[in-house]
Protein backbone atom coordinates (compact mmCIF):
# COMPACT_ATOMS: atom_id res chain seq x y z
CA UNK A 1 0.00 0.00 0.00
CA UNK A 2 1.33 3.35 -0.79
CA UNK A 3 -0.69 5.47 1.41
CA UNK A 4 0.62 6.90 3.93
CA UNK A 5 -1.59 6.00 7.11
CA UNK A 6 -2.40 7.92 10.29
CA UNK A 7 -1.88 4.52 13.32
CA UNK A 8 -2.86 5.16 16.48
CA UNK A 9 -1.56 3.11 18.63
CA UNK A 10 -2.79 2.44 22.39
CA UNK A 11 -0.25 0.87 25.45
CA UNK A 12 -2.26 -0.29 28.68
CA UNK A 13 0.96 -0.43 30.50
CA UNK A 14 2.87 2.30 31.95
CA UNK A 15 5.33 3.20 29.43
CA UNK A 16 8.43 3.75 31.32
CA UNK A 17 8.12 0.40 33.45
CA UNK A 18 9.89 -2.47 31.56
CA UNK A 19 7.91 -4.91 29.51
CA UNK A 20 7.32 -7.20 26.74
CA UNK A 21 4.10 -5.28 25.12
CA UNK A 22 5.75 -1.82 26.07
CA UNK A 23 8.77 -2.72 23.83
CA UNK A 24 6.65 -4.50 20.82
CA UNK A 25 4.75 -1.44 20.74
CA UNK A 26 7.67 1.34 20.42
CA UNK A 27 9.70 -1.07 18.13
CA UNK A 28 6.64 -1.50 15.79
CA UNK A 29 6.07 2.38 16.13
CA UNK A 30 9.95 3.10 15.01
CA UNK A 31 9.56 0.65 11.92
CA UNK A 32 6.29 2.38 10.65
CA UNK A 33 7.21 6.12 11.16
CA UNK A 34 10.64 5.01 8.95
CA UNK A 35 8.26 3.72 6.53
CA UNK A 36 6.97 7.18 6.08
CA UNK A 37 3.42 6.31 8.29
CA UNK A 38 2.26 9.12 11.25
CA UNK A 39 2.30 7.15 14.35
CA UNK A 40 0.76 8.63 17.54
CA UNK A 41 1.16 5.92 20.63
CA UNK A 42 -0.90 6.84 23.78
CA UNK A 43 0.39 5.64 26.63
CA UNK A 44 -0.07 6.07 30.92
CA UNK A 45 3.70 7.34 31.56
CA UNK A 46 4.91 7.79 35.47
CA UNK A 47 7.62 9.90 34.89
CA UNK A 48 7.19 12.53 31.82
CA UNK A 49 10.46 13.55 32.13
CA UNK A 50 11.50 10.04 31.09
CA UNK A 51 9.98 10.27 27.69
CA UNK A 52 12.11 11.03 24.60
CA UNK A 53 9.79 9.50 21.89
CA UNK A 54 8.36 12.72 20.32
CA UNK A 55 5.29 10.32 18.75
CA UNK A 56 4.26 9.26 22.11
CA UNK A 57 1.03 10.68 23.93
CA UNK A 58 0.67 10.61 27.79
CA UNK A 59 -2.35 9.63 29.73
CA UNK A 60 -1.17 10.74 32.98
CA UNK A 61 0.03 8.42 35.57
CA UNK A 62 -0.82 4.66 35.99
CA UNK A 63 -2.28 3.43 39.53
CA UNK A 64 -0.43 -0.24 40.48
CA UNK A 65 -2.89 -2.25 41.37
CA UNK A 66 -3.05 -6.47 41.68
CA UNK A 67 -5.35 -7.87 38.32
CA UNK A 68 -5.44 -11.46 38.19
CA UNK A 69 -2.88 -12.19 40.23
CA UNK A 70 -0.31 -9.85 39.15
CA UNK A 71 0.47 -6.10 39.90
CA UNK A 72 -0.04 -4.40 36.67
CA UNK A 73 0.31 -0.50 36.47
CA UNK A 74 -2.72 0.47 34.39
CA UNK A 75 -4.89 4.12 33.67
CA UNK A 76 -8.64 3.45 34.28
CA UNK A 77 -11.68 5.80 35.44
CA UNK A 78 -13.42 9.05 34.11
CA UNK A 79 -10.20 10.75 33.62
CA UNK A 80 -8.57 7.96 31.43
CA UNK A 81 -11.88 7.73 29.92
CA UNK A 82 -11.93 11.33 28.95
CA UNK A 83 -8.37 11.71 28.00
CA UNK A 84 -8.34 8.86 25.95
CA UNK A 85 -11.53 10.49 23.99
CA UNK A 86 -10.03 13.66 23.38
CA UNK A 87 -6.73 11.85 22.02
CA UNK A 88 -9.04 10.20 19.48
CA UNK A 89 -11.16 13.58 18.50
CA UNK A 90 -7.77 15.34 18.07
CA UNK A 91 -5.69 12.25 16.09
CA UNK A 92 -7.86 11.85 12.97
CA UNK A 93 -6.89 8.55 12.94
CA UNK A 94 -7.24 5.98 10.25
CA UNK A 95 -6.57 3.18 12.18
CA UNK A 96 -6.26 2.41 16.08
CA UNK A 97 -4.16 -0.58 17.16
CA UNK A 98 -5.27 -1.88 20.78
CA UNK A 99 -2.41 -3.71 22.58
CA UNK A 100 -4.06 -6.25 25.13
CA UNK A 101 -7.51 -4.73 25.17
CA UNK A 102 -9.19 -7.28 27.51
CA UNK A 103 -6.84 -5.46 30.34
CA UNK A 104 -9.01 -3.18 32.21
CA UNK A 105 -6.70 -0.28 30.55
CA UNK A 106 -6.33 2.53 27.86
CA UNK A 107 -6.71 -0.05 24.96
CA UNK A 108 -10.48 -1.41 26.68
CA UNK A 109 -11.25 2.40 27.35
CA UNK A 110 -10.34 3.10 23.87
CA UNK A 111 -12.29 0.54 21.98
CA UNK A 112 -14.99 1.81 23.84
CA UNK A 113 -15.44 5.19 22.91
CA UNK A 114 -14.51 4.82 19.39
CA UNK A 115 -16.25 3.39 16.01
CA UNK A 116 -14.06 2.23 13.07
CA UNK A 117 -10.91 0.37 11.76
CA UNK A 118 -9.99 -0.98 14.91
CA UNK A 119 -7.13 -3.94 15.31
CA UNK A 120 -6.28 -5.44 18.82
CA UNK A 121 -3.08 -7.57 19.60
CA UNK A 122 -3.59 -10.15 22.74
CA UNK A 123 0.11 -10.63 23.77
CA UNK A 124 -0.84 -12.72 27.53
CA UNK A 125 -1.63 -16.22 27.85
CA UNK A 126 -3.26 -17.84 30.70
CA UNK A 127 -5.01 -20.66 31.63
CA UNK A 128 -8.62 -19.96 31.98
CA UNK A 129 -10.20 -17.21 34.64
CA UNK A 130 -12.65 -18.61 36.40
CA UNK A 131 -13.79 -14.77 36.45
CA UNK A 132 -13.92 -14.55 32.95
CA UNK A 133 -17.99 -15.54 33.64
CA UNK A 134 -18.34 -12.36 35.67
CA UNK A 135 -16.66 -9.75 32.81
CA UNK A 136 -16.89 -11.75 29.60
CA UNK A 137 -20.51 -10.61 29.09
CA UNK A 138 -19.45 -6.87 29.29
CA UNK A 139 -15.14 -7.48 27.31
CA UNK A 140 -17.56 -9.50 24.59
CA UNK A 141 -20.01 -6.49 22.98
CA UNK A 142 -16.54 -4.13 23.23
CA UNK A 143 -14.11 -6.95 22.23
CA UNK A 144 -16.70 -7.29 19.08
CA UNK A 145 -16.51 -3.82 17.48
CA UNK A 146 -12.92 -4.84 16.64
CA UNK A 147 -12.13 -5.64 13.21
CA UNK A 148 -8.99 -7.80 13.26
CA UNK A 149 -7.06 -9.36 16.04
CA UNK A 150 -3.88 -10.60 16.29
CA UNK A 151 -2.16 -13.47 18.46
CA UNK A 152 1.31 -13.02 19.38
CA UNK A 153 1.92 -17.09 19.79
CA UNK A 154 0.05 -20.07 19.44
CA UNK A 155 -0.69 -20.03 23.42
CA UNK A 156 -1.86 -16.61 23.38
CA UNK A 157 -4.87 -17.52 20.46
CA UNK A 158 -5.53 -20.55 22.87
CA UNK A 159 -6.08 -18.48 25.23
CA UNK A 160 -8.54 -15.14 23.52
CA UNK A 161 -10.42 -18.33 22.15
CA UNK A 162 -10.83 -20.33 25.92
CA UNK A 163 -11.92 -16.73 26.97
CA UNK A 164 -14.29 -14.94 24.22
CA UNK A 165 -14.85 -18.06 21.80
CA UNK A 166 -13.04 -15.27 18.88
CA UNK A 167 -10.39 -16.28 16.55
CA UNK A 168 -6.94 -14.80 15.72
CA UNK A 169 -4.41 -14.18 13.64
CA UNK A 170 -1.14 -15.25 14.89
CA UNK A 171 1.87 -13.03 14.18
CA UNK A 172 4.69 -13.49 16.01
CA UNK A 173 6.47 -10.28 18.52
CA UNK A 174 9.31 -8.66 16.13
CA UNK A 175 12.98 -8.56 16.60
CA UNK A 176 15.62 -6.22 14.94
CA UNK A 177 17.89 -9.56 13.65
CA UNK A 178 20.80 -7.11 11.92
CA UNK A 179 21.96 -5.76 15.01
CA UNK A 180 21.90 -9.30 17.24
CA UNK A 181 23.44 -10.89 14.26
CA UNK A 182 26.04 -8.16 13.68
CA UNK A 183 26.65 -7.58 17.36
CA UNK A 184 30.52 -8.51 17.98
CA UNK A 185 31.26 -10.89 20.76
CA UNK A 186 32.98 -9.57 24.22
CA UNK A 187 35.97 -11.41 25.26
CA UNK A 188 35.29 -11.09 29.04
CA UNK A 189 32.54 -13.45 28.48
CA UNK A 190 34.08 -15.40 26.84
CA UNK A 191 36.26 -17.36 28.88
CA UNK A 192 35.72 -20.89 29.56
CA UNK A 193 32.67 -22.47 28.35
CA UNK A 194 30.46 -20.15 29.07
CA UNK A 195 26.75 -21.14 29.50
CA UNK A 196 24.10 -17.50 29.27
CA UNK A 197 21.18 -16.77 31.17
CA UNK A 198 18.98 -13.86 31.01
CA UNK A 199 15.76 -12.84 33.14
CA UNK A 200 14.27 -11.99 36.02
CA UNK A 201 16.25 -14.47 38.19
CA UNK A 202 14.33 -13.73 41.81
CA UNK A 203 10.97 -14.97 39.72
CA UNK A 204 10.56 -18.85 39.83
CA UNK A 205 8.99 -19.63 37.11
CA UNK A 206 12.40 -18.47 35.68
CA UNK A 207 13.60 -22.02 36.23
CA UNK A 208 16.70 -20.67 37.79
CA UNK A 209 16.85 -23.24 40.45
CA UNK A 210 15.99 -25.93 38.18
CA UNK A 211 19.31 -24.48 36.20
CA UNK A 212 21.35 -24.53 39.86
CA UNK A 213 20.50 -28.20 40.54
CA UNK A 214 21.92 -29.04 36.90
CA UNK A 215 25.47 -27.15 37.11
CA UNK A 216 27.52 -29.23 39.57
CA UNK A 217 26.73 -32.61 37.13
CA UNK A 218 27.63 -30.18 33.95
CA UNK A 219 30.56 -28.71 36.23
CA UNK A 220 31.86 -32.56 36.76
CA UNK A 221 31.90 -32.94 32.86
CA UNK A 222 33.58 -29.82 31.99
CA UNK A 223 35.67 -28.08 34.89
CA UNK A 224 35.67 -24.95 32.88
CA UNK A 225 31.66 -24.03 32.69
CA UNK A 226 30.88 -20.41 33.67
CA UNK A 227 27.68 -19.23 33.84
CA UNK A 228 26.87 -16.03 33.40
CA UNK A 229 23.02 -14.93 34.66
CA UNK A 230 21.92 -11.31 33.26
CA UNK A 231 18.63 -9.57 34.34
CA UNK A 232 17.66 -7.12 37.26
CA UNK A 233 17.52 -8.56 40.89
CA UNK A 234 19.06 -8.88 44.32
CA UNK A 235 22.24 -11.39 43.14
CA UNK A 236 23.06 -11.78 46.73
CA UNK A 237 19.74 -13.06 47.85
CA UNK A 238 19.90 -15.77 45.02
CA UNK A 239 23.85 -16.60 45.74
CA UNK A 240 22.79 -18.05 49.39
CA UNK A 241 21.49 -20.86 47.72
CA UNK A 242 24.32 -21.56 45.00
CA UNK A 243 26.09 -24.68 45.53
CA UNK A 244 30.06 -23.54 46.60
CA UNK A 245 31.78 -24.64 43.70
CA UNK A 246 28.90 -23.55 41.11
CA UNK A 247 28.97 -19.96 43.04
CA UNK A 248 32.55 -19.87 41.35
CA UNK A 249 31.87 -20.30 38.47
CA UNK A 250 28.66 -17.33 38.46
CA UNK A 251 28.85 -13.99 36.92
CA UNK A 252 25.99 -11.65 37.79
CA UNK A 253 25.98 -8.88 35.19
CA UNK A 254 22.87 -6.82 36.30
CA UNK A 255 21.01 -5.50 33.45
CA UNK A 256 21.83 -5.49 29.90
CA UNK A 257 21.03 -2.99 27.75
CA UNK A 258 20.11 -3.68 24.42
CA UNK A 259 23.64 -2.88 22.77
CA UNK A 260 25.24 -5.19 25.52
CA UNK A 261 22.59 -8.12 25.06
CA UNK A 262 23.33 -8.78 21.20
CA UNK A 263 26.91 -9.07 22.16
CA UNK A 264 26.16 -11.21 25.12
CA UNK A 265 24.24 -13.75 22.89
CA UNK A 266 27.60 -13.64 20.43
CA UNK A 267 29.75 -14.65 23.56
CA UNK A 268 28.37 -17.19 25.06
CA UNK A 269 28.00 -20.93 24.05
CA UNK A 270 24.95 -22.08 25.00
CA UNK A 271 22.08 -19.77 25.90
CA UNK A 272 19.95 -21.69 28.21
CA UNK A 273 15.90 -21.08 28.97
CA UNK A 274 14.91 -23.04 31.70
CA UNK A 275 11.16 -21.29 32.54
CA UNK A 276 8.60 -23.51 34.58
CA UNK A 277 5.65 -21.87 32.68
CA UNK A 278 4.03 -18.25 32.50
CA UNK A 279 5.73 -17.85 28.70
CA UNK A 280 3.42 -16.70 26.03
CA UNK A 281 5.98 -16.46 23.16
CA UNK A 282 9.45 -16.45 24.71
CA UNK A 283 11.14 -13.39 22.50
CA UNK A 284 14.39 -14.03 24.08
CA UNK A 285 14.71 -17.26 22.20
CA UNK A 286 14.09 -15.79 19.24
CA UNK A 287 16.67 -13.09 19.82
CA UNK A 288 19.07 -15.81 20.61
CA UNK A 289 18.25 -17.28 17.34
CA UNK A 290 18.91 -14.25 15.34
CA UNK A 291 22.41 -14.04 17.12
CA UNK A 292 22.90 -17.44 16.12
CA UNK A 293 23.53 -18.68 19.29
CA UNK A 294 22.18 -22.35 20.46
CA UNK A 295 19.69 -22.97 22.50
CA UNK A 296 18.72 -25.62 25.32
CA UNK A 297 15.29 -24.91 26.70
CA UNK A 298 12.51 -26.23 28.77
CA UNK A 299 10.08 -27.96 27.01
CA UNK A 300 6.99 -25.31 27.74
CA UNK A 301 4.80 -25.03 25.31
CA UNK A 302 5.22 -21.62 24.28
CA UNK A 303 9.26 -23.20 23.62
CA UNK A 304 8.10 -25.79 21.81
CA UNK A 305 6.19 -23.78 19.47
CA UNK A 306 8.62 -21.21 19.08
CA UNK A 307 11.32 -23.90 18.67
CA UNK A 308 9.19 -26.16 16.71
CA UNK A 309 9.48 -29.15 18.96
CA UNK A 310 13.20 -29.11 18.70
CA UNK A 311 14.16 -28.49 15.36
CA UNK A 312 15.86 -24.96 16.69
CA UNK A 313 17.32 -25.80 19.62
CA UNK A 314 17.73 -28.75 22.28
CA UNK A 315 14.44 -29.05 24.51
CA UNK A 316 14.52 -30.62 27.71
CA UNK A 317 11.96 -32.45 30.03
CA UNK A 318 10.82 -29.20 32.10
CA UNK A 319 12.00 -29.09 35.70
CA UNK A 320 13.69 -32.22 35.66
CA UNK A 321 17.91 -31.05 36.38
CA UNK A 322 18.82 -34.20 35.20
CA UNK A 323 17.68 -34.37 32.32
CA UNK A 324 19.00 -30.37 31.37
CA UNK A 325 22.47 -32.02 32.97
CA UNK A 326 22.37 -34.39 30.07
CA UNK A 327 21.34 -32.18 27.40
CA UNK A 328 23.56 -29.46 28.25
CA UNK A 329 26.76 -31.62 28.20
CA UNK A 330 25.50 -33.39 25.00
CA UNK A 331 25.53 -30.62 23.80
CA UNK A 332 29.06 -28.99 25.18
CA UNK A 333 30.51 -31.92 24.05
CA UNK A 334 29.57 -31.97 20.14
CA UNK A 335 30.70 -28.87 18.36
CA UNK A 336 29.15 -30.22 14.94
CA UNK A 337 25.71 -30.02 16.26
CA UNK A 338 26.15 -26.64 18.08
CA UNK A 339 26.87 -25.01 14.82
CA UNK A 340 24.19 -26.89 12.97
CA UNK A 341 21.46 -25.61 15.68
CA UNK A 342 23.20 -22.43 15.04
CA UNK A 343 22.74 -21.96 11.44
CA UNK A 344 19.29 -23.47 11.31
CA UNK A 345 18.13 -21.52 14.00
CA UNK A 346 19.73 -18.40 12.32
CA UNK A 347 18.12 -18.98 8.96
CA UNK A 348 14.35 -19.54 10.65
CA UNK A 349 14.85 -16.31 12.95
CA UNK A 350 14.01 -14.19 9.84
CA UNK A 351 10.42 -14.60 10.12
CA UNK A 352 10.86 -12.83 14.09
CA UNK A 353 12.13 -10.04 12.19
CA UNK A 354 10.53 -6.71 12.05
CA UNK A 355 11.12 -6.87 8.14
CA UNK A 356 8.74 -9.64 8.03
CA UNK A 357 6.31 -9.02 11.33
CA UNK A 358 5.54 -5.63 10.66
CA UNK A 359 4.75 -6.14 7.07
CA UNK A 360 2.06 -9.07 8.21
CA UNK A 361 0.62 -6.54 10.27
CA UNK A 362 0.44 -3.87 7.90
CA UNK A 363 -1.82 -6.45 5.88
CA UNK A 364 -3.86 -6.87 8.60
CA UNK A 365 -4.51 -3.11 9.04
CA UNK A 366 -4.91 -3.59 5.06
CA UNK A 367 -7.66 -5.75 5.36
CA UNK A 368 -9.20 -3.89 8.53
CA UNK A 369 -9.15 -0.57 5.99
CA UNK A 370 -11.33 -1.70 3.35
CA UNK A 371 -14.88 0.15 3.78
CA UNK A 372 -14.16 2.09 6.21
CA UNK A 373 -13.00 5.83 6.39
CA UNK A 374 -11.04 6.74 10.00
CA UNK A 375 -11.87 6.30 13.54
CA UNK A 376 -14.43 8.23 15.34
CA UNK A 377 -15.98 8.33 18.67
CA UNK A 378 -18.78 6.42 19.21
CA UNK A 379 -21.80 8.09 19.37
CA UNK A 380 -23.94 5.68 21.29
CA UNK A 381 -21.70 5.10 24.69
CA UNK A 382 -24.98 5.51 26.03
CA UNK A 383 -26.28 2.27 24.39
CA UNK A 384 -23.94 0.47 25.22
CA UNK A 385 -24.84 0.86 28.79
CA UNK A 386 -28.00 0.30 28.59
CA UNK A 387 -27.21 -2.84 27.19
CA UNK A 388 -24.97 -3.75 30.38
CA UNK A 389 -28.05 -3.36 32.18
CA UNK A 390 -30.10 -5.58 31.18
CA UNK B 1 -0.02 -49.53 106.63
CA UNK B 2 1.66 -46.55 108.32
CA UNK B 3 0.01 -43.31 109.14
CA UNK B 4 2.93 -41.30 107.03
CA UNK B 5 2.42 -43.34 103.88
CA UNK B 6 -1.35 -42.53 104.21
CA UNK B 7 -0.38 -39.08 104.21
CA UNK B 8 1.77 -39.02 101.08
CA UNK B 9 -1.27 -41.11 99.18
CA UNK B 10 -3.77 -38.62 100.22
CA UNK B 11 -0.96 -35.83 99.03
CA UNK B 12 -0.84 -37.51 95.58
CA UNK B 13 -4.51 -37.82 95.40
CA UNK B 14 -4.93 -34.19 96.14
CA UNK B 15 -2.56 -33.45 93.31
CA UNK B 16 -3.94 -35.57 90.86
CA UNK B 17 -7.27 -34.14 91.69
CA UNK B 18 -5.96 -30.50 91.35
CA UNK B 19 -3.80 -31.04 88.33
CA UNK B 20 -7.18 -32.85 86.71
CA UNK B 21 -9.12 -29.88 87.77
CA UNK B 22 -6.50 -27.12 86.29
CA UNK B 23 -6.32 -29.42 82.85
CA UNK B 24 -10.05 -29.33 82.26
CA UNK B 25 -10.13 -25.52 83.40
CA UNK B 26 -7.20 -24.48 80.36
CA UNK B 27 -9.06 -27.16 77.89
CA UNK B 28 -12.45 -25.18 78.42
CA UNK B 29 -10.67 -21.84 78.47
CA UNK B 30 -9.11 -23.16 74.80
CA UNK B 31 -11.76 -24.32 73.97
CA UNK B 32 -13.80 -21.08 74.50
CA UNK B 33 -11.27 -18.97 72.67
CA UNK B 34 -11.72 -21.78 69.67
CA UNK B 35 -15.11 -21.28 69.41
CA UNK B 36 -14.88 -17.14 69.37
CA UNK B 37 -12.27 -17.67 66.42
CA UNK B 38 -14.66 -19.56 64.34
CA UNK B 39 -17.59 -17.47 65.13
CA UNK B 40 -14.97 -13.81 64.46
CA UNK B 41 -14.62 -15.46 61.37
CA UNK B 42 -18.32 -16.66 60.43
CA UNK B 43 -18.87 -13.04 60.85
CA UNK B 44 -15.75 -11.63 59.28
CA UNK B 45 -16.45 -13.71 55.98
CA UNK B 46 -20.05 -12.66 55.99
CA UNK B 47 -19.22 -8.85 55.99
CA UNK B 48 -16.69 -9.38 52.91
CA UNK B 49 -19.14 -11.55 50.99
CA UNK B 50 -21.06 -8.45 51.44
CA UNK B 51 -18.38 -6.34 50.40
CA UNK B 52 -17.93 -8.01 46.99
CA UNK B 53 -21.51 -8.05 46.58
CA UNK B 54 -21.09 -4.00 46.63
CA UNK B 55 -18.01 -4.04 44.87
CA UNK B 56 -20.46 -5.97 41.93
CA UNK B 57 -23.10 -3.81 42.20
CA UNK B 58 -20.75 -0.16 42.01
CA UNK B 59 -19.57 -2.27 38.78
CA UNK B 60 -22.68 -2.31 37.33
CA UNK B 61 -23.18 1.74 37.32
CA UNK B 62 -24.39 2.08 34.11
CA UNK B 63 -22.58 5.48 33.61
CA UNK B 64 -19.01 3.61 34.94
CA UNK B 65 -16.08 2.58 32.61
CA UNK B 66 -15.69 -0.37 31.39
CA UNK B 67 -12.24 -0.66 32.53
CA UNK B 68 -13.17 -0.08 35.98
CA UNK B 69 -15.93 -2.54 35.46
CA UNK B 70 -13.68 -5.20 34.44
CA UNK B 71 -10.84 -4.49 37.18
CA UNK B 72 -13.89 -4.60 40.02
CA UNK B 73 -16.02 -7.23 38.34
CA UNK B 74 -12.96 -9.75 38.77
CA UNK B 75 -11.68 -8.63 42.18
CA UNK B 76 -15.17 -9.30 43.70
CA UNK B 77 -15.79 -12.53 41.59
CA UNK B 78 -12.03 -13.94 42.35
CA UNK B 79 -12.66 -13.27 45.98
CA UNK B 80 -16.04 -15.09 46.24
CA UNK B 81 -14.97 -17.73 44.51
CA UNK B 82 -11.48 -17.95 45.78
CA UNK B 83 -10.56 -21.65 47.42
CA UNK B 84 -9.19 -21.27 50.97
CA UNK B 85 -5.52 -21.16 49.53
CA UNK B 86 -6.82 -18.15 47.31
CA UNK B 87 -8.60 -16.06 49.56
CA UNK B 88 -6.10 -14.58 50.95
CA UNK B 89 -4.66 -12.98 47.93
CA UNK B 90 -7.91 -12.04 46.12
CA UNK B 91 -9.25 -10.46 49.33
CA UNK B 92 -6.24 -8.05 49.17
CA UNK B 93 -7.14 -7.69 45.86
CA UNK B 94 -10.20 -6.54 46.34
CA UNK B 95 -9.65 -3.77 48.85
CA UNK B 96 -6.44 -2.04 46.81
CA UNK B 97 -9.63 -1.72 43.99
CA UNK B 98 -11.90 -0.74 46.31
CA UNK B 99 -9.80 2.01 48.37
CA UNK B 100 -8.63 3.21 45.02
CA UNK B 101 -12.55 3.58 44.12
CA UNK B 102 -13.23 5.85 47.37
CA UNK B 103 -9.85 8.23 46.88
CA UNK B 104 -11.44 9.06 43.67
CA UNK B 105 -15.02 9.59 44.97
CA UNK B 106 -14.88 12.94 43.77
CA UNK B 107 -13.94 12.09 40.04
CA UNK B 108 -16.64 8.94 39.95
CA UNK B 109 -18.97 11.17 41.94
CA UNK B 110 -21.41 11.95 39.08
CA UNK B 111 -21.33 7.69 37.90
CA UNK B 112 -21.65 5.92 41.28
CA UNK B 113 -24.86 6.71 43.46
CA UNK B 114 -23.47 8.04 47.10
CA UNK B 115 -25.40 5.51 48.94
CA UNK B 116 -23.35 3.08 47.42
CA UNK B 117 -20.08 4.66 48.12
CA UNK B 118 -21.19 5.34 51.93
CA UNK B 119 -22.52 1.67 52.23
CA UNK B 120 -18.86 1.03 51.19
CA UNK B 121 -17.49 3.24 53.74
CA UNK B 122 -19.44 1.55 56.40
CA UNK B 123 -19.02 -1.89 55.52
CA UNK B 124 -15.02 -1.24 54.88
CA UNK B 125 -15.36 0.25 58.98
CA UNK B 126 -17.24 -2.82 59.83
CA UNK B 127 -14.63 -4.95 58.65
CA UNK B 128 -11.98 -3.23 60.05
CA UNK B 129 -13.45 -4.22 63.29
CA UNK B 130 -13.75 -7.63 62.37
CA UNK B 131 -10.95 -8.39 61.02
CA UNK B 132 -9.56 -7.18 64.47
CA UNK B 133 -11.75 -9.05 66.84
CA UNK B 134 -10.66 -11.61 64.92
CA UNK B 135 -7.24 -11.22 64.66
CA UNK B 136 -6.97 -11.04 68.20
CA UNK B 137 -8.71 -14.26 69.33
CA UNK B 138 -6.42 -15.79 66.68
CA UNK B 139 -3.57 -14.25 68.54
CA UNK B 140 -5.05 -15.66 71.75
CA UNK B 141 -5.94 -19.42 71.09
CA UNK B 142 -1.62 -19.29 69.19
CA UNK B 143 -0.44 -18.00 72.52
CA UNK B 144 -2.05 -20.26 74.46
CA UNK B 145 -1.54 -23.09 72.37
CA UNK B 146 2.08 -22.22 72.15
CA UNK B 147 2.28 -23.42 76.38
CA UNK B 148 4.14 -26.35 77.43
CA UNK B 149 1.26 -27.99 79.15
CA UNK B 150 -1.26 -27.33 76.29
CA UNK B 151 1.41 -28.87 74.44
CA UNK B 152 2.22 -31.98 76.27
CA UNK B 153 -1.70 -32.56 77.44
CA UNK B 154 -2.57 -32.32 73.75
CA UNK B 155 -5.37 -29.65 74.74
CA UNK B 156 -6.24 -28.56 71.87
CA UNK B 157 -6.97 -32.14 70.45
CA UNK B 158 -7.39 -32.36 67.10
CA UNK B 159 -8.65 -28.62 66.32
CA UNK B 160 -6.41 -27.01 63.46
CA UNK B 161 -4.09 -23.90 64.54
CA UNK B 162 -6.18 -20.74 63.31
CA UNK B 163 -4.39 -19.10 60.36
CA UNK B 164 -3.28 -15.43 60.15
CA UNK B 165 -3.99 -14.20 56.26
CA UNK B 166 -1.69 -11.23 55.40
CA UNK B 167 -5.19 -9.60 54.22
CA UNK B 168 -6.10 -8.92 57.64
CA UNK B 169 -2.72 -7.12 58.11
CA UNK B 170 -3.41 -5.37 55.76
CA UNK B 171 -6.91 -3.95 56.74
CA UNK B 172 -5.77 -4.09 60.51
Amino acid sequence: MNKKLKIGMVCPYGWDTPGGVQIHIKELAEYFINQGHDVSVFAPVTDDSNIQESWLVSAGRPVAIPFNGAVARISFGPLASSRVRQWIANGDFDLLHLHEPAIPSLSLLACWASEGPMVATFHAASPKQKAIYAIGPILEPVLEKLTARIAVSEMARQTLKDHFETEAVVIPNGINSTKLHEAEPNPIWQSGRTIGFIGRFTEPRKGLSVLLEAMPIVAKAFPDVQLLIAGPGDSDEVKKVFPPSIAERTKFLGRLSEEEKASFFKSVEIYIAPNTGGESFGIILAEAMAAGTPIVASDIPAFSDLLVSGEYGALFDSENSKDLAKILIELLRDQNRRQELSARALEYSEKFDWQTVAEQIMSVYELALVGNDGVKLGSENRMWNRRRLQ
Amino acid sequence: MTNSMLKIVFLVVILALILAWYLSFSATRLDRLHHRVETSWEHLDALLQRRAAIAIEIAHQPDLDPATYVLLASAAFQAREASIVERSEAESSLSQSLSLIQSEADDLGDAITPSLLSELTTISAKIKVAVNIHLEAVNAVKHLRSKLVFRIFRLAGHAPLPLRYSFEDDIA
